[in-house]
């Protein structure tokens, strides 16, 4: 028995509105338990859609969504012992902080399991565990925004759920609260050994948080890794975009080899990667090029050539857009802001890091 | 205010309006302090004894009596049916919604003498004795349709979140409603209920026609100014208008909210 939910070839149409398209489109997914696994893509791709569904609040059109193996796909959200974080905080703005944290503790379902006198214990020990033991009298108006969602936070806690299910909770935070509620939600994972599905359209909050992120394109899942394996091996051209905003290069295999790669620009110029080759020699590729991966130098000492056709400071590092020649395509370039810099239209020569550079479909 | 082109036209225009509906009302409230049996010039002095007079006449206290008895029906009714419509409303999609909102609507719009006749004829059909009951149950129906938009409206404002993170937390239908739902729509609900109230307090097209042997307040000064305007029925009149107007400014505050500035999409 696999623990943990499993979702099988999940699909969901929305009737009414005329709608034609699958908001949720064949998704396959494995969570284990404990596991920290952020659904990410841009908005409208059903990110949220499939959230509910685990969550119960919409029904499938087809497909199953196990829980440690047994199907819970027609069960009524209230069974389900898994807690909703929302995006605006759906807190009960008649109740007190205390007394919104002590909701899921005093229904009628729990009666019996807990005294006041535990009920109390336990909504003052999450208020703690959120920071937010001094605000328990107040009422949600009160608070900030971030306060807010950490109240909510609590009151998803509280019940103890196995399961606890983020859609967009920092996406009305600015950006510096985001990070610090990031660090917190990190923190609160691990101390806690819960499930935590997270949606988001933000990409570097999905890599920062994430054990495993599912990338998300018109209802589908199109890829289902790692941070790490999904930024270094993006595994397709939507992904290698979306992730990191890679620029990619159109390229033929020139030599395909079981310890690495050669591939040939539209300019002549070869370009040699320690991918492991899964793709035949003369075969259309797009290359991948991140800024990072690419450093720039004089001409003739790197792989590739081409010209500096504009320069940004960015503070951390000053970043190049290089065209290569020959109209091969665009590339962005980071380098240390403490280096002589190229002049505008300089002739420079780019140096790949060839264990970072990969090459998706064409 | 340039837009309006000539200020001396519209602020006369305004103050017309204004002299007209409430000019009225005034002579009304002035003659019932006059101390003189007729309603009209000169000014005698001041009095309070059409108001003494009034707690002493039983047809009138009877009458009053009647029309508070029937108010709180119709109260009674508007919320127990409007109550769960205007959630069903907000909550569920069916085929029709939109339609069904439009017809809940139409009390509203209609005559009172039409929705009279139609409820005289279908009482007459079904064979029901007329009686302050059945004006309660006409008036009920036709005013069900404040509560239903009130409330539908506060909720489509609350959206459905706090309602979903109620049930994600596992409360029941009885613990929602009465912890979440209900606090949310506490003050539009009971803004409903007050204007429904006062509108029925003064209703008299369908209580014309649906009235059995016993008579509600308008009723019975429609009967009495039938002989004269007397100073009592100026008396009458004008605690009428005081209370009306305190139930619809408690109401439509109550309705608004505290924050009235999101509210008014319907
Ligand atoms: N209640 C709904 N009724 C009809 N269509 C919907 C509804 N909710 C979402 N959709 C549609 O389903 C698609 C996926 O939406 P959603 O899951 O909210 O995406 P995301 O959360 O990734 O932005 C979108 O095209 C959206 O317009
Ligand atoms: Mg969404």
């Amino acid at each position: 028995m696999t623990t943990g939910i499993e979702l099988r070839d999940l699909r969901k149409l929305y009737d009414g509105h005329g709608a034609t398209a699958w908001a949720v489109d064949g998704v396959n997914m494995r969570i284990g338990q404990g596991q920290f696994v952020t659904l990410l893509g841009p908005s409208g791709c059903g990110k949220t859609t499939t959230l509910r569904m685990i969550a119960g609040f919409e029904t499938p059109t087809s497909g199953q969504i196990l829980r440690d193996g047994i199907d819970i796909t027609d069960q009524p959200v209230s069974d389900r012992d898994m807690r909703m974080v929302f995006q605006d905080f759906a807190l009960f703005p008649n109740m007190t902080v205390a007394e919104n944290v002590a909701f899921g503790l005093r229904t009628r379902r729990m009666k019996g399991r807990f005294s006041d006198a535990e009920i109390r214990r336990k909504v003052a020990e999450h208020l703690d565990l959120v920071h937010l033991g001094s605000h328990a009298g107040k009422r949600p108006h009160q608070l900030s925004g971030g306060q807010k969602q950490r109240v909510s936070l609590a009151r998803a806690l509280v019940t103890d759920p196995d399961v606890v299910l983020f859609d967009e909770p920092l996406g009305s935070l600015d950006a510096h609260l985001r990070k610090v509620m990031q660090i917190e939600l990190i923190r609160l994972h691990r101390e806690l050994n819960k499930t935590f599905i997270y949606v988001t359209h933000d990409q570097d909050e999905a890599m920062a948080m994430s054990d495993a992120i599912a990338v998300m394109n018109v209802g589908k899942v199109m890829q289902f890794g790692t941070p790490r394996e999904i930024y270094d091996r993006p595994a397709s051209r939507y992904v290698a975009s979306f992730i990191g905003h890679a620029h990619i290069v159109d390229a033929v295999v020139a030599e395909s080899r079981s310890d690495g790669l050669m591939v040939r620009l539209g300019n002549g110029e070869v370009v040699s990667l320690a991918q492991p080759a899964k793709v035949a020699s003369g075969q259309s590729v797009g290359l991948m090029l991140r800024a990072e991966d690419l450093s720039l130098a004089r001409p003739g000492e790197g792989e590739l050539h081409g010209q500096v056709a504009d320069s940004l400071y960015r503070g951390e590092y000053i970043e190049y857009v290089v065209e290569l020649t020959g109209n091969a395509g665009l590339v962005h370039v980071h380098e240390p802001t403490d280096l002589p810099p190229f002049a505008h239209g300089a002739p420079v020569a780019l140096k790949v890091n060839a264990q970072k550079a990969h090459v998706v479909e064409a | 205010m340039r837009a309006f082109g000539n200020h001396i036209f519209v602020t006369s225009l305004a103050s017309a309006v204004l002299f007209f509906l409430y000019a009225p009302i005034l002579v009304i409230v002035i003659f019932s302090f006059n101390d003189s049996h007729y309603t009209g010039l000169p000014f005698n002095g001041f009095t309070l004894r059409w108001y003494v007079e009034l707690f002493h006449d039983r047809q009138i206290l009877t009458s009053i009596w009647n029309s508070v008895y029937v108010g709180l029906g119709v109260v009674a009714i508007s919320v127990l049916f409007g109550l769960p419509a205007a959630i069903a409303l907000d909550r569920y999609t069916f085929p029709g919604k939109t339609a069904f909102r439009r017809i809940v609507l139409l009390p509203i719009v209609l005559p009172g003498i039409i929705t009279g006749v139609a409820l005289l004829s279908f009482y007459l059909t079904v064979h029901f004795r007329l009686s302050l009951h059945t004006i309660m149950l006409g008036q009920g129906t036709a005013l069900m349709c404040i509560t239903i938009t009130e409330v539908f409206a506060r909720l489509q404002q609350m959206g459905k979140s706090q309602t979903e993170a109620a049930v994600n937390l596992g409360a029941n239908e009885w613990e929602l409603f009465r912890h979440v739902t209900l606090p949310g729509i506490a003050s539009s609900l009971f803004g409903a209920m007050l204007i429904a109230f006062s509108i029925s307090f003064d209703e008299i097209a369908v209580t014309f026609l649906l009235t059995g042997r016993e008579n509600t307040l308008p009723m019975t000064l429609w009967s009495l100014l039938r002989r004269e305007v007397t100073p009592e029925v100026n008396a009458v009149a004008t605690l009428v208008v005081l209370v009306s107007v305190i139930l619809i400014v408690i109401g439509m505050y109550a309705s608004r909210g505290k924050n009235s500035a999101s509210y008014g999409n319907h």
